[in-house]
C-alpha cells in the first residue's frame, strides 16, 4: 500500500513538473568522479642544460613548442618600466638570425606558422606551431628568435610608439582603469606593483633589449615544452641542432620584500553611468600553508552563479552583470583575496557595503556544508579538464618546474582541498582576510554617488595618469 | 623561388587526411521530434564539449522588442518547476502574483495614477517578488553542473542565431540532458525582473561605457536602416525597461523547438550507444512550428556615403563598412580572401602600411561578416590612429590599399599566403574541443549541413585575383560606404 501511495504521489509530482515520471531528480544523479589518465612527458636535459619535456601525439599534423625563461616584469630596472613589454614585442619583430624583420614575417606568414613571444611579472616565453611539414624552417626560426635576436632600431622605434599610444588609451575605460589601480595598489612596495610611464617607455634603448637578452636568456634555467607530430628522439637531435651556439651562464635573480599596500579607500574620477570597484587583501602565496582553504573561500565568495556575491549583488538585486571574486595565484610574493563589481553609479556605496558584508560574513559565520561540498566538488569533478590538451600539460609541467613547486603540488592541493571542513574554512579566512585592512578602489562618477567615499573611510583621490 | 613553390603544395596537400579522418567519425542523427545531434567521438580525456544551437537571435524581434532574444538566453538559466522550486504550487502562484501586480502598476501608469497609488502598487509588485524569491532556489542549473565540475558553462546570442555551451566530464551525460530536455519543456522565468536589471547593466557595461561598443552601435544604426541588423543586439534602455514576463515567454515558446536546433557533442562519446540516451530525454520535447516567416526587411541599396561621429570620453578610433552579399554567394568567399590579405597577420597589407610603414596606427582589423551571417551584411575595417595622427590620415591611406587592391591584381604569393593561412586556420578548429562542436553546430543549422565545413577550402582555393579585384572594385566604393568615427570629447580626431 505504502509502495502503491509513493509511486502515485511520484507520478503526480512528476507530471505536475512537466517531465516524465521516470526521469530522475536531477539533485539526486550520481555520478562517480572521473580521474584523469596522467600524462607523463619524456624529461631530457640538452647538452647546453635546456630541460627538454616531450609528448607525441601523432593524431594531427601539428608540432607546438613553448620556452619558458625567467625574465619577467619584475626584473625590470625602475626607471625603465615597460622594457619586457617591449622587449617581447621586439624579440619576435626586430629580425633574427640571418632574417630581417620582414623577412621573418614574410617566412612565418607564407607557412601559416606561428612564432610568438609573451610576458608576464615572472618569465618571458617563445612559443611556435608548425604543420609538420614546415617543422625545420619553422623550428630555425624560432631558434634564432630566442638565441639570435637582431633587434633591429626601426622595429624599437615602432614599438615604443605604439606603446606611448597604449598609454594614451589607457584611460578609456573604466574597468581598465580600475585593474590597473587595483593591481598597483595591492602590490604596492614590490616591484609587480609598479606601471609604465611615457617617460620609461621613452628611455629604452637598443642596448636595454641587448642587456636584457643576455642576461636572462640561459638555456639552464629554462624548460622547454615540446608536444605533437614527431618522434622524440630525433626532436632532441634537431633541437641540439638548431640551439647550438647557445651557451650557459649564471642568472642571479634579485630577491624582493613582499608588498606592503596601504589600506584605503583608492577613488579615480571617470565619467560613467557605472562604477567599478575591486577590493581585497594580500593573503598568501599559491600552494603554501592556508592557500587551498582560501581558494575554496574565495570560490563560495565569487566563483560564478551560485557564490555569494553573485547571488547577492546579481542575482537578487539585479545591482550589477560582472560581478565575482578569487584568490589569486601569487608565486614568489603573496597573491590577494578580492571581489570586484561593475555597478550602476548610483548605487556605488550601497554595492560597496554589500561586498564588504559579504567578507565579514565568511569571517563571522561558517559557510554550510552543502556551500563547501558544492565547490569542493567542482574542483574534483574539474580535475579531468586539466588533461585535454597535451602541449596544456607539457606546459604546466614545464611552469611547475620554474616555479619550484613540487611535482605533485596538485595531488597535494586536491588531498587538502578534500579535507577541509567549514571551521578551517572560517579560521583560515579570519587569519588572512581583514575587510578593515582592505585595498578598495573606486572607479567611477563621484558626482553621482549615492553618498560619497568618505563615509564608508579614509579616501584617496587618484587623478587619472 | 621554386623550393618555395614546391613547400606551398605541400602545406595544400599533407593535412587532407586529417580533416577526412574527422569527417568519417562524425555520425549525425535526426530525432523524430527534428532536432539533429552531431557527435564526434575524441578520446584525449573523459569530457565532453556540447554545445545547443538555435536558429533565433536579434533579427527575429518585434520592433519594440529589441534585446528580447537575449534577455530570454539569460531566462534559459532560471530552472524549471523540478530544478529551481522549493515549492512548485505555491511558487507558481507566487509567480502569477508578480504578473498581476506588474499589469495593475503599468495600468496605472498607463492611466496616470497618482503618485501615491503608484508607489502603493510598485511596492505590492516588490513585495510580490520577495515573496517568489523565497520559494525558489537561485541559479540551480548553474549549481548542478558545478556540482558536477563544468567548465565554461555560458550562452550567446547573436543576430541570426544563440547557443548554450557547456564542458562536462563524459560520464555527466545524462545529467545534461536530463536538464536542458527539461529546460526545452518547462523553462520557467523566474526573477524576471531583477535579470532585465543586470541586463540594464549589461548594457550600460558593453554599449555605453565602452567606447568600442558604443562606436559600434552608432555604426550599425547608420549602416542598416531598415534591416534589424540596424538595431542594437542587447536593446535600447527603453526596450530593456519595457521588458514583460508574457512577452518574454511568447518569444520562447515561438522559437526555442527541438526542430530549430542542433545539438553537437564532441569528445568521448560512443555514439550509437549515447544516442540511446539523447533519444530518451530530447525525444520527449514535442516538436514545435517551423520559423515564422518574419517579412525581415532587406536593406535597400545604398545610394550615397553616410558619415556618422560620437563624442566620447577616449582615444579617437574610426569604422569603415562596406554592404557585402553574404554566404553562399561566391563573393562573400572572396571577401573573407580580402579581409586575410588586408589584415591577417604583419605582412597583411593594412597593418604593414598603417602600423609598420607609416606609424599611423596603434592596430588595425577587419571583419568581412559583420554583424550577422544570415543576411547581406558589412565588411568592416577598424583602426585606431597614433597621435598626432588623426583617423582623416587613416581614412586616406585605408582608401588607398583598397584603390590598389581594385588596380592591380594580387600576386600569385600573396594569393597562395592566404589560402595557407585559412588553411591552417580551419585546420585548428578541427583539432577539437569547445570551438569544433560551435563550428558544426553552426555548419549544420545555417550552411546546408556540417559537411560545408569541409568543402569550402575548395571554393576558397579556387579564387582568383581577378575575382579579387572585381569585388573590391564592386564593393569598395564611396556610396556603398558607412564611417564611423569617435571623437574625443573636448579634443579633436
Amino acid at each position: 500500500m505504502k509502495a502503491i501511495w509513493s509511486l502515485l504521489s511520484l507520478l503526480t509530482l512528476g507530471l505536475a513538473q512537466g517531465v516524465p515520471a521516470d526521469w530522475p531528480d536531477p539533485f539526486k544523479m550520481q555520478f562517480q568522479r572521473l580521474q584523469p589518465a596522467a600524462i607523463q612527458p619524456t624529461r631530457v636535459q640538452l647538452s647546453n642544460g635546456l630541460t627538454v619535456l616531450l609528448i607525441e601525439d601523432r593524431a594531427l599534423p601539428f608540432v607546438s613548442g613553448r620556452v619558458y625563461l625567467r625574465a619577467g616584469a619584475i626584473y625590470e630596472p625602475d626607471d625603465k618600466v615597460g622594457l619586457s613589454g617591449i622587449f617581447s614585442s621586439v624579440l619576435r619583430t626586430g629580425g633574427a638570425g640571418e632574417r630581417t624583420p620582414d623577412q621573418v614575417d614574410e617566412t612565418l606568414e607564407t607557412l601559416a606558422a606561428t612564432v610568438s613571444v609573451s610576458t608576464d611579472n615572472l618569465f618571458t616565453s617563445v612559443a611556435f606551431n608548425t604543420l609538420t611539414e614546415n617543422l625545420d624552417q619553422v623550428l630555425q626560426i624560432w631558434a634564432d628568435v630566442l638565441v639570435r635576436p637582431r633587434f633591429a632600431q626601426e622595429r624599437l622605434d615602432l614599438e615604443k610608439g605604439r606603446a606611448l599610444e597604449a598609454i594614451r588609451r589607457r584611460n578609456d575605460q573604466p574597468t581598465q582603469i580600475a585593474v590597473r589601480e587595483f593591481v598597483r595598489r595591492i602590490n604596492e612596495g614590490h616591484p609587480a606593483g609598479r606601471i609604465s610611464s611615457a617617460a620609461s617607455i621613452q628611455s629604452i634603448t637598443r642596448d636595454d633589449l641587448l642587456a636584457f637578452h643576455q642576461r636572462f636568456f640561459k638555456p639552464n634555467g629554462a624548460v622547454l615544452a615540446i608536444t605533437g607530430d614527431f618522434n622524440t628522439q630525433e626532436m632532441v637531435a634537431r633541437l641540439e641542432r638548431v640551439l647550438q651556439g647557445w651557451q650557459q651562464g649564471p642568472v642571479s635573480l634579485p630577491t624582493f620584500a613582499p608588498p606592503s599596500p596601504k589600506p584605503g579607500i583608492y577613488f579615480l574620477q571617470k565619467e560613467a553611468n557605472q562604477s567599478v570597484i575591486y577590493m581585497g587583501n594580500p593573503t598568501v602565496t599559491a600552494f603554501a600553508p592556508g592557500y587551498s582553504e582560501l581558494d575554496l573561500a574565495s570560490r563560495v565568495l565569487g566563483d560564478g552563479f551560485n557564490s555569494r556575491l553573485f547571488v547577492e549583488v546579481r542575482t537578487r538585486r539585479g545591482l550589477a552583470y560582472a560581478t565575482g571574486g578569487a584568490q589569486s595565484q601569487g608565486f614568489g610574493w603573496p597573491g590577494f583575496f578580492y571581489g570586484a563589481s561593475i555597478s550602476r553609479v548610483e548605487k556605488t556605496a550601497e554595492v560597496i557595503e554589500l561586498m564588504l558584508a559579504q567578507f565579514r560574513d565568511l569571517r563571522e559565520r561558517p559557510v554550510s556544508q552543502e556551500e563547501l561540498e558544492l565547490f569542493r566538488n567542482n574542483i574534483l569533478n574539474a580535475e579531468v579538464f586539466r588533461f585535454t590538451s597535451k602541449q596544456a600539460v607539457a606546459e604546466r609541467i614545464a611552469r611547475t618546474q620554474m616555479l619550484g613547486l613540487p611535482p605533485d603540488y596538485y595531488e597535494q592541493y586536491i588531498r587538502q582541498i578534500q579535507a577541509i571542513t567549514p571551521a578551517d574554512l572560517q579560521r583560515v579566512v579570519q587569519q588572512y582576510v581583514r575587510p578593515e585592512q582592505f585595498v578598495i578602489v573606486v572607479v567611477g562618477d563621484k558626482r553621482q554617488f549615492d553618498r560619497p567615499l568618505q563615509s564608508l573611510g579614509k579616501v584617496v583621490e587618484v587623478p587619472l595618469e | 623561388m621554386r623550393r618555395m613553390v614546391w613547400l606551398l603544395l605541400l602545406v595544400l596537400l599533407l593535412p587532407g587526411a586529417m580533416a577526412q579522418q574527422l569527417r568519417e567519425q562524425i555520425r549525425k542523427y535526426t530525432l523524430d521530434n527534428g532536432l539533429r545531434v552531431l557527435m564526434v567521438p575524441d578520446k584525449t580525456a573523459p569530457v565532453i564539449h556540447f554545445n545547443l544551437m538555435f536558429d533565433v537571435g536579434g533579427v527575429d524581434e518585434a520592433p519594440g522588442l529589441g534585446g528580447i532574444a537575449h534577455m530570454v538566453e539569460h531566462m534559459a538559466f532560471k530552472g524549471t518547476p523540478s530544478i529551481g522550486s522549493l515549492d512548485w504550487a505555491k511558487e507558481k502562484a507566487a509567480l502569477e502574483a508578480i504578473d498581476k501586480a506588474r499589469a495593475e502598476l503599468d495600468r496605472a501608469i498607463a492611466n496616470r495614477a497618482s503618485q501615491e497609488e503608484i508607489q502603493r502598487l510598485t511596492a505590492r509588485f516588490n513585495e510580490a517578488r520577495e515573496e517568489a524569491k523565497k520559494l525558489a532556489l537561485p541559479n540551480a542549473i548553474d549549481q548542478l553542473f558545478t556540482n558536477n565540475g563544468e567548465q565554461g558553462l555560458n550562452a550567446s546570442t547573436g543576430y541570426d542565431r544563440t547557443d548554450y555551451r557547456v564542458s562536462l566530464p563524459s560520464n555527466r551525460l545524462e545529467l545534461y540532458l536530463r536538464v536542458y530536455a527539461d529546460v526545452l519543456m518547462n523553462a520557467v522565468f523566474r526573477s524576471f525582473y531583477e535579470e532585465a536589471d543586470v541586463v540594464l547593466e549589461e548594457r550600460r557595461q558593453r554599449s555605453e561605457n565602452d567606447p568600442n561598443g558604443a562606436l559600434s552601435e552608432a555604426f550599425l544604426r547608420a549602416a542598416f536602416q531598415v534591416h534589424p541588423y540596424g538595431r542594437p543586439l542587447i536593446g535600447s534602455r527603453e526596450e530593456i525597461q519595457g521588458y514583460r514576463v508574457d512577452k518574454a515567454l511568447e518569444f520562447w515558446k515561438t522559437h526555442y523547438h527541438p526542430n530549430r536546433a542542433v545539438l553537437v557533442l564532441v569528445g568521448d562519446v560512443e555514439p550509437e550507444r549515447d544516442i540511446q540516451l539523447v533519444r530518451r530525454y530530447m525525444g520527449a520535447i514535442p516538436r514545435g512550428p517551423e520559423r515564422p516567416s518574419l517579412n525581415i526587411p532587406a536593406e535597400p541599396p545604398q545610394t550615397a556615403e553616410r558619415r556618422v561621429s560620437i563624442e566620447y570620453n577616449a582615444q579617437p578610433s574610426l569604422l569603415i563598412g562596406f554592404h557585402k552579399p553574404t554566404y553562399p554567394n561566391r563573393e562573400a568567399y572572396v571577401m573573407d580572401m580580402i579581409d586575410s590579405i588586408l589584415t591577417e597577420g604583419r605582412t597583411s597589407r593594412l597593418f604593414r602600411r598603417l602600423v609598420i610603414q607609416e606609424q599611423a596606427a596603434l592596430n588595425v582589423s577587419a571583419s568581412s561578416a559583420s554583424p550577422g551571417f544570415r543576411y547581406p551584411n558589412l565588411f568592416t575595417i577598424s583602426a585606431q590612429p597614433r597621435a598626432p595622427r588623426t583617423t582623416q590620415d587613416l581614412e586616406r591611406l585605408i582608401y588607398e590599399e583598397l584603390e590598389r587592391l581594385k588596380n592591380e591584381p594580387v600576386s600569385p604569393q600573396e594569393l597562395q599566403k592566404v589560402r595557407n593561412q585559412t588553411r591552417a586556420a580551419y585546420l585548428r578548429v578541427l583539432q577539437g574541443g569547445p570551438g569544433l562542436a560551435q563550428a558544426l553546430a553552426f555548419y549544420e543549422l545555417f550552411f546546408g549541413g556540417y559537411q560545408r565545413i569541409f568543402e569550402e577550402e575548395a571554393i576558397y582555393n579556387t579564387i582568383t585575383a581577378e575575382e579579387i579585384q572585381q569585388a573590391a572594385r564592386k564593393y569598395f566604393t564611396p556610396q556603398n560606404r558607412t564611417v564611423a568615427t569617435l571623437i574625443t570629447r573636448g579634443g579633436s580626431r
